[in-house]
């Protein structure tokens, strides 16, 4: 007796293309229903001579197993298709709610990201502070112009000194010199207040302060610092000018401005090399070490990073202002 | 300080543009604005000596590395000490006084109107001929006069402390008390200026005054700071006194009035008067070439140091070619140190020829905790809390309605706004205002939340705390377009902040009931890391939002300052290879316990091959007595070291339920 070889590739072949349940019973009558090669050819057995008989029969039932287990696997195959019921994936998702850290935030993280990463340390201050730490040891000499400039908010308090809301973040230059040890590379963000409101001023904004206080410190080491600095947080080279200033905690003194825009030069930043004024008040020997420092507000950096134009708008709470925040 | 550009531009001289102009100024370090015609100066308050034109044009020149020579033409006069017309002088206020007195004044006309609209310009009201002509020599070199009508003073002259208790009729005829430490010009009548901020109405020039004494002082600028300011008053002459004022320039300033006073009326006779002077200290600053070129990265040589340094003004007096030694001219009060003459040869050899090294790097320290806060605000992010700010200041009732330690407030003596003098001392009140904000815009789901430092005062101490604060708000339940109800509450809330801190690496977290913080109500818990309390959490107490908020909202609030990482090193627990068996049983326990106390009495004691166990599910009502509930645990076996047979885990079983019975009275429930 003859047994078709190709059999097997032909049912696999066929089985392929079944795309339902029906096509594949269909298809399974084919090769093992009553009519099929298979079912007939055990029929036709009787004819053989039993030696014969014995050898086809056995090869007939591997046939018969081989296909059973073939049509079995793919019966499950389509079953679990078919199982499977098709959504409209396009609809929504549950409601949720997107998290997104304040723009303040998200800025101040960038300027602290570039410095940390020169293995400046961060520290928070106070920002309630008394007069010795905000002006006295920052070379402010009492009654000095330069304090008339700083609008402070003073604090009803019964002691000696004078407590006030810090009117920079320059403080922490002092309570950073008089606490870590040298070399000091360290940055302080935080809060400062002056009490002035308009819509260009705030009674509250934020200032992240910087210093350095190391041997062979140089004019040129400050400068390379900040202009690096601007490009990595504006992502491009900038144009930067520096051009003398007064601070009476630096001498000499700088404000950085850059070209931004078509609004000209910008004032971005103020900085300068320590006073050896106040290396001393920190007792820093100024003969072996000096320092350089630098102070820069976040809401201006941000104003300018997302052309926000009313700095009120960050502290409004406002959800339509801050949802444009979240990348 | 506010300058005509077509009057400064002939008094430098210079062809250059307006723009290019205020550009130079602006590089050697005084940032100009352009307002039409003018230019506006903001000159830093340690540069009183620029705030003149001649100040300014010696500026001008030094860029232009020029020495500035000329000076403004005047006649010389002769100056006499006469006990009759200047008498006592305080010494520790008064530097120099001098009168210049001119008699028989006639055909008085105005200034030139190059010199009426410069000082227009500048801001500076045209008042009569004399009193401008003053004002535009305080300008042009840059010391204050004063011009009295002499016919209304009783002479000699006193330059005294004030002492005198009426009050003192100032120009314009507004009263002030003067206090005792205002220095004041007197006369034999009285008080009839105060020194360096302004004149006295009895005394003032009018039309028809035909005779004047032209003052010109110098005031010590410790003595006069402030003291405008307390008479709320702000004049030019204060200004420029505040800062400081050349104290060598007076008698040429009166020279100059002098001259420039043929030009505007004719008179009879002039005669000079000085009181006792102070002889004008030389000071000396040195300046070693070796440390100016380490400080600056530059390498410049004596000469060039010198010719930037003498073109200000400074006299080279040493000739050692490494430690040099400069004069300090008189108008440079500001300069002492070292370093302020490295300001000096920096800003004229222009910061923009200092070059540029690349950053250095500081070195390796250990981290500290400003990377808690940012673990915690990336959990919060990831959560879909938004960060919101605010201001801190609030009103008194605010700080004791969310004052939950009976704290003191900080309370500030000059408040932006009367009603809100306190500092915070809870982040709460600014989240509370800033749900009822944004749920009136139709936001309906929020998760808030704002880091920020609140404040007490403690004795005469001011206390300052770090809180991270948040609230959940849902004002109608979340649902989804297929109307499904996504449900949240206390347990949900409870979850939130429980996968927040322990993603944070809090291993030792507890929480405990009742928290006293008064933003909760009693549905609140404290937050434990080991003993220490690092913040709470809770239902949010609808009363103390005072209507801000309307439904039921969960809040936390959590105290980074509080929160240390634990560095130890994980002890890994070997993994077991052997399967795990299950076993739930139904207890029945007096609702008086907590499951707090089913989780603590299992913990407590030590019961054999118990792995984990976890609550199932609580039921009261149907079937369970009253003031009993029903909960469903399941217990977790396992063994290290082989396969559980039911008799152990049977004996485990009977472990657990006995040690429930004995501690809460526990029964199995059928």
């Amino acid at each position: 007796m003859q047994i078709p070889q190709d059999l097997i590739d032909t049912a696999k072949l066929k089985l392929k293309s079944v795309q339902s349940e029906a096509e594949f019973f269909q298809l399974r009558a084919q090769f093992l229903g009553k009519k099929s090669y298979v079912i007939s050819a055990f029929a036709s057995l009787k004819s053989l001579d039993p030696k014969e008989k014995v050898l086809a029969a056995k090869e007939l039932n591997i046939l018969k197993e081989k296909l059973h287990a073939i049509f079995e696997e793919a019966l499950e195959v389509i079953q679990n298709i078919d199982e499977v019921s098709a959504l409209d994936v396009t609809l929504p998702s549950d409601p949720y709610l997107v998290g997104a850290e304040h723009p303040i935030s998200k800025v101040a993280e960038r300027v602290i990201s570039y410095f940390s990463a020169l293995n400046y340390q961060v520290f928070s201050g106070n920002e309630i502070e008394t007069d010795y730490f905000n002006f006295e040891a920052l070379n402010f000499p009492e009654n000095h112009p330069a304090r008339q400039m700083h609008d402070t908010f003073y604090i009803k308090s019964k002691s000696k000194s004078e407590y006030l809301l810090r009117t920079h973040t320059s403080n922490s230059q002092i309570h950073s010199m008089l606490r870590e040890p040298l070399p000091l590379y360290m940055l302080s963000p935080g809060r400062v207040y002056r009490c002035d409101s308009d819509t260009t001023h705030l009674p509250m904004f934020t200032q992240i302060e910087g210093l350095v206080v190391d041997e062979n410190v140089t004019f040129g080491d400050l400068k390379g610092i900040i202009i690096n600095f601007l490009e990595y947080f504006f992502d491009e080279k900038m144009e930067v000018r520096f051009r003398p200033s007064y601070f009476p905690f630096t001498e000499p003194s700088a404000e950085v401005d850059i070209k931004f825009g078509d609004n000209g030069w910008l004032e971005i930043l103020g900085c300068g090399m320590v006073h050896p004024n106040v290396l001393t008040n920190c007792n820093i020997d100024t003969k072996k070490y000096r320092g350089f420092a630098f102070g820069m507000g976040i809401e201006r950096l941000a104003m300018l990073r997302y052309g926000v134009q009313d700095i009120r708008e960050f502290y409004s709470s406002n959800l339509d202002f801050l949802n444009q925040f979240t990348s | 300080m506010k300058v005509q550009y077509s009057y400064l531009k002939n008094f430098l001289p210079t062809t250059l543009s307006q723009a290019k102009l205020a550009d130079v100024f602006t590089k050697v370090g005084f940032e100009c604005d352009l307002d039409g015609p003018i230019i506006d100066f903001d000159i830093t308050p340690n540069r009183g000596d620029a705030l003149s034109l001649r100040g300014l044009k010696r500026e001008f020149h030094a860029h232009q590395s020029q020495k500035l020579k000329d000076t403004p033409s005047y006649k010389k006069l002769k100056f006499e000490k006469d006990k009759t017309v200047i008498n006592k002088i305080d010494k520790t206020g008064c530097g120099n006084y001098h009168l210049m007195v001119i008699t028989g004044l006639s055909s008085i006309k105005n200034l030139d109107s190059k010199k009426r609209n410069f000082l227009s310009a500048a801001g500076v009201p045209l008042i009569s001929p004399l009193v401008d002509l003053g004002n535009y020599v305080m300008l042009e070199i840059g010391a204050p006069m004063h011009v009295f009508d002499l016919d209304l003073l009783d002479l000699p002259i006193n330059v005294l402390f004030n002492s005198n208790n009426e009050p003192f009729q100032i120009i314009g005829g507004d009263l002030k008390n003067l206090e005792d430490s205002s220095l004041t010009i007197q006369d034999q009548k009285g008080v009839q200026a105060v020194a360096g901020i302004i004149g006295g109405e009895k005394t003032s020039v009018s039309n028809n005054t035909t005779n004047i004494a032209v003052e010109a002082a110098f005031f010590h600028p410790d003595k006069i700071v402030n003291q405008a300011r307390k008479y709320g008053l702000a004049t030019d002459a204060s200004h420029r006194f505040e800062r400081g004022v050349d104290p060598a320039i007076q008698k040429k300033a009166l020279e100059r009035f002098h001259f420039l006073l043929d030009d505007i009326a004719e008179y009879d006779a002039v005669k000079c008067f000085e009181g006792n002077s102070q002889a004008l200290k030389e000071k000396f600053v040195p300046l070693s070439i070796e440390r100016f070129n380490n400080f600056s990265g530059l390498m410049l040589t004596a000469k060039t140091i010198s010719s930037l340094l003498e073109n200000l003004g400074f006299t080279l007096k040493s000739t050692n070619k490494k430690n040099l030694s400069f004069k300090v001219p008189s108008h440079r009060f500001d300069i002492s140190l070292e370093e302020d003459l490295y300001e000096e040869i920096l800003r004229c050899y222009g910061y923009d020829n200092i070059p540029i090294n690349p950053p250095k790097p500081g070195p390796i320290r250990s981290k500290n905790k400003i990377s808690i806060t940012s673990a915690l605000k990336t959990g919060l992010v990831f959560g879909g809390f938004k960060e919101l700010m605010h201001m801190p200041f609030v009103s008194e009732e605010n700080f004791m309605k969310l004052n939950s330690n009976s704290n003191k407030p900080a309370e500030l003596l000059n408040p932006i706004n009367e009603n809100e003098p306190m500092m915070r001392r809870s982040l709460f009140e600014g989240l509370f205002s800033a749900i009822n904000f944004n749920v009136k815009k139709g936001y309906s789901s929020l998760k808030v939340f704002e880091l920020g430092n609140v404040f007490h005062r403690r004795g005469d101490n001011f206390i300052q705390h770090e809180h991270i604060s948040g609230i959940v708000y849902h004002h109608e339940p979340q649902k989804s377009w297929d109307s499904k109800v996504i449900p949240y509450d206390f347990y949900s809330f409870k979850a939130e902040m429980h996968k927040l801190l322990r993603i944070i690496g809090i291993d030792d977290l507890q929480l405990e009931p009742n928290s006293n913080n008064k933003a909760f109500n009693l549905n609140s818990m404290n937050i434990f890391s080991g003993k220490k309390v690092i913040g709470a959490l809770g239902e949010i107490d609808l009363a103390v939002t005072k209507k801000l908020i309307k439904n039921t909202a969960f809040g936390f609030e959590l105290y980074p300052e509080e929160i240390s990482y634990n560095s130890k090193v994980l002890a890994l627990k070997p993994i077991s290879k052997f399967p795990s068996s299950t076993r739930d049983i139904n207890i029945l326990i007096n609702k008086s316990h907590t499951y707090k106390d089913v989780q603590q009495t299992l913990t407590n004691v030590s019961i054999s091959l118990l792995n984990n166990f976890v609550l199932l599910n609580t039921f009261e009502g149907k079937g369970i007595p009253d003031g009993f509930i029903s909960m469903t645990l399941s217990f977790i076996f396992q063994s290290a070291e082989k396969s559980l047979k039911d008799a152990e885990i049977n004996d485990s079983m009977g472990q657990v339920l006995s040690i429930l019975k004995k501690s809460l009275g526990a029964e199995v429930r059928s």
